[in-house]
């Protein structure tokens, strides 16, 4: 139905009515979902953080190669799900400052620091959030060890060892805590369900679930960038998935 | 023609002919009226000395305080007007705090020195409080609520003061010393305020890359007590140490019982010169 | 209730109807009225198409059906049997375009016994449909391509909408994947297609939808009507492009022991006692 006419509602309507209509009029709608899907995890030595480079609006597909994650360090990379205007918006924020970072303490941030930092820019915009779903990897400066951050759109974080976001959030984060986290294992010591993966193994298996939420998400797909952060340095790679 | 000195020094935003700031200046030599102050550097931590004026027996020592934690991994001692050192003292404690709220990680202490500095240049008729765009993080989200005391004046004549901070972060122990300039300096080891030309030979003398932080708190004791009017004691003098923890540094203040113990293993390695 | 509820942009649907509907069912309880009120109709993504040729018409669809932003079918089928000369694409929601196209062809097989011929006209099926969907006032919500051959016209092809209207034309896409099928047609659709021709632009077109429309996906299937309506092509996966691109070398092993053992309770055998009463 088209917007009602003016005329019309005075005549059918009583006034309480014709106030929602017109307070409705002036509904106002900032955000759009682009969909896609965001993935990290983390291994011993290594972090993986991949996501799809698909950005649609509806049932269209305006980009097939807009990429959804930003390397901010050589020990860190984020990816975010979401709107794809606030992505690029936060993923510049971020970079500069880093930047700001690097000239005024004379060091890269570390993982920790990063982490703690997009949360409070991302807490920042409170009652405006910027619409984002974040997963940030890498790797501890010291320790070599891999770890990765999942978020809420207002900066609520957790350091965990896998975490998926975005469109396919549903489809891949039970297959993630089942094969890696080892959610359905009631009967051992909870230091103990995480499975260890070797890097290859990992990224098999990540291209395995992009794969599987292409098939049934129609707002994943395309292709799968994956950056996997070692002690040598970040990798980027890519993988055609499928299309329709 | 030139305007004599005497009215080239009144302003503090007005250059000599001969390019310099005399109300800078000033202030500078305000310092070398100050208590002594003394900071070694060595590879296991770095320590301060510092001498308290007990001018009056009916002063209670404690009262005076000289040495005062900036985090818990850096510390500063002061030298010249200690009411001004207090303004820049809060702005480093606000700023290692804003530091671990966006960071959550010590602040390094270099950046420390920066933002005392940033702070030390904020004097004149115009000594306003940074304004949004200069916020050493930038907007972002420091969520600090600074804003508001930030626009407040801050001085209207430079600091009178120069400090000696000492911490310990991810690159070690380190020693840095602010002055009225808005200038800091890192040195391995530095002497501060009345005596501190003096002071800074024998340290010159006597430093050696090799120190322990025992060592360096003997060398402290010994350098203070030469330059010190009155006798040296644990009453009027103050000790404090940052000892590498980690990435980050431990801060410790010497109590009384322990500033003796020093005193008194000091006298006994004493060299007679 | 639906007019309580904070909307997001600018989405009138329904706002009149659900106001005329509130003021009449001033009696009736809350659960009730935000029973009928919230459930707005459910629209399915698809891609159909079709185009006559000079012997004959062809018809296309895509093979995907969705659930909000779910697959929910990876390759259903959507060229409906209307009679043994008539088929008809269904876009819309699958209950509806099923239900409908079965309720028409037993019509079909009925007229067809009823005046004794071998084929039913097209524009038969087409005008049950139209009122149909008329008396529905398009709360059916089927959009179709209709498409036959018969005596009486020859080669027909028809668009049929859910309010009930109707076009006939000689190339027509309908579906969320429509603009993208048209816009084939569009570009290399002729007066003299063959029928190998006309194939090819239904499945170009139908491609199209299945790449460019996220509603859209899958498989094109196929199915031409032809010689006087008396042959009958259906390519049920005429062009299978979009298969998976990997899968884990390894599958996925899962270990002895991964679903936990909660309890456990063994019995050698059960002894049955039987137990007279005493009555």
């Amino acid at each position: 139905m088209s917007h009602p006419d003016p005329g019309f509602v005075s005549m059918s309507f009583d006034s309480d009515t014709q106030r929602k209509i017109v307070s409705h009029q002036r509904t106002w709608s900032p955000y759009v979902d682009n969909g896609g899907t965001v993935l990290a995890l983390a291994g011993r030595d290594y972090a993986i953080v991949a996501a799809d480079t698909r950005l649609s609006v509806g049932f269209s597909i305006p980009s097939r190669n807009f990429t959804k994650i930003v390397q901010l360090t050589d020990q860190a990379v984020l990816a975010s799900a979401g709107m794809g205007a606030d992505r690029q918006y936060l993923h510049k924020i971020l970079r500069s400052r880093l930047e700001i970072y690097r000239y005024q303490h004379q060091k890269e941030m570390s993982l920790g620091a990063i982490a703690q930092l997009l949360s409070n820019t991302l807490y920042s915009r409170r009652f405006f959030p910027i619409y984002a779903f974040n997963v940030l990897g890498g790797i501890d400066a010291n320790t070599g060890e891999g770890f990765v951050f999942g978020y809420d759109a207002i900066g609520s974080f957790e350091k965990v060892k896998v975490v998926c976001s975005g469109s396919g959030q549903t489809l891949v984060q039970p297959v993630l805590d089942q094969q890696l986290a080892g959610r359905q294992k009631y009967d051992v010591p909870d230091d103990q369900r995480m499975a260890s993966l070797s890097l290859a193994e990992a990224i098999e298996l990540t291209r395995d679930v992009f794969n599987s939420a292409a098939e049934r998400d129609i707002l994943t797909g395309d292709a799968l960038e994956l950056y996997a952060v070692t002690a040598s340095g970040v990798r980027c790679e890519r993988f055609e998935l499928r299309r329709d | 023609m030139f305007l004599s000195r005497s009215e080239y020094d009144r302003g503090v935003n007005t250059f000599s002919p001969e390019g310099r700031l005399f109300q800078v200046e000033y202030a500078l030599e305000a310092i070398k009226l100050g208590s002594t102050a003394v900071g070694i550097q060595c590879a296991d931590g770095v320590v301060l000395a510092v001498e308290k004026r007990v001018t009056s027996p009916l002063i209670e020592p404690r009262s005076i305080e000289k040495i005062v934690e900036i985090d818990t991994h850096i510390c500063a001692t002061m030298s010249g007007l200690t009411a001004d050192a207090r303004t820049l003292v809060q702005h480093a404690r606000t700023e290692a705090q804003n530091h671990r709220f966006n960071y959550e990680e010590p602040m390094p202490v270099e950046s420390v020195a920066q933002a005392v500095c940033d702070l030390a240049l904020r004097f004149g008729e115009s000594g306003y409080g940074e304004d949004d765009g200069e916020d050493e993080d930038g907007g972002g989200g420091d969520g600090s609520g600074q804003r508001g005391r930030n626009n407040a004046p801050v001085m209207s004549r430079p600091f009178g003061v120069a400090l000696l901070l000492a911490g310990c972060d991810e690159r070690g122990p380190a020693l840095y010393t602010t002055d009225p300039s808005g200038t800091y300096t890192r040195w391995l080891a530095k002497a501060i305020g009345a005596g501190g030309e003096s002071a800074q030979v024998v340290l010159e003398e006597r430093y050696r890359r090799d120190l322990s932080l025992a060592e360096a708190e003997a060398i402290a004791l010994q350098v203070l007590r030469q330059v010190m009017e009155e006798k040296l004691g644990a009453k009027n003098i103050e000790m404090a140490r940052v000892v590498p923890d980690g990435k980050s540094g431990r801060f410790e203040l010497y109590s009384m019982e322990r500033l003796k113990a020093c005193i008194e293993s000091m006298s006994m390695t004493d060299s007679p010169r | 209730m639906l007019l309580e509820q904070d909307f997001q942009g600018f989405s009138f649907d329904l706002f009149l109807r659900n106001q005329q509907l509130l003021r009449r069912w001033s009696n009736e309880s809350k659960e009730r009225i935000e029973n009928v009120l919230a459930k707005p109709p459910r629209k399915t993504g698809t891609t159909i198409a079709g185009v006559l040729f000079a012997g004959g018409v062809v018809l296309g669809a895509d093979t995907r059906a969705t659930e909000g932003n779910v697959v929910a079918d990876k390759n259903c089928s959507k060229i409906h049997y209307i009679a043994s000369n008539i088929y008809c694409c269904g876009a819309g929601t699958a209950a509806d375009t099923e239900a409908t196209t079965q309720l028409i062809a037993s019509q079909m097989e009925l007229h067809r016994q009823a005046v004794d011929r071998d084929l039913v006209p097209v524009a038969a099926a087409m005008t049950r449909l139209k009122h149909y969907l008329f008396r529905y006032q398009g709360y059916i919500s089927a959009a179709l391509v209709l498409g036959g051959v018969d005596e009486l016209n020859g080669p027909s092809l028809y668009t049929v909408y859910p309010h009930g209207s109707v076009d006939q034309l000689p190339y027509v896409s309908m579906g969320s994947g429509s603009l993208a099928a048209m816009a084939v047609f569009e570009a290399r659709w002729h007066e003299a297609l063959t029928e190998e021709e006309a194939k090819c632009l239904v499945y170009e077109a139908i491609s199209a939808g299945i790449e460019n429309d996220l509603g859209s996906g899958s498989n094109v299937d196929l199915c031409v009507v032809k010689n006087g309506g008396r042959a009958v092509d259906y390519l049920r996966g005429y062009a299978k492009e979009n298969v998976r691109v990997y899968r884990k070398p390894t599958g996925h092993v899962f270990a002895r022991g991964t679903t936990a053992v909660l309890a456990q309770e063994l019995r050698k055998y059960v002894q049955v006692t039987r137990v007279v009463s005493d009555l």
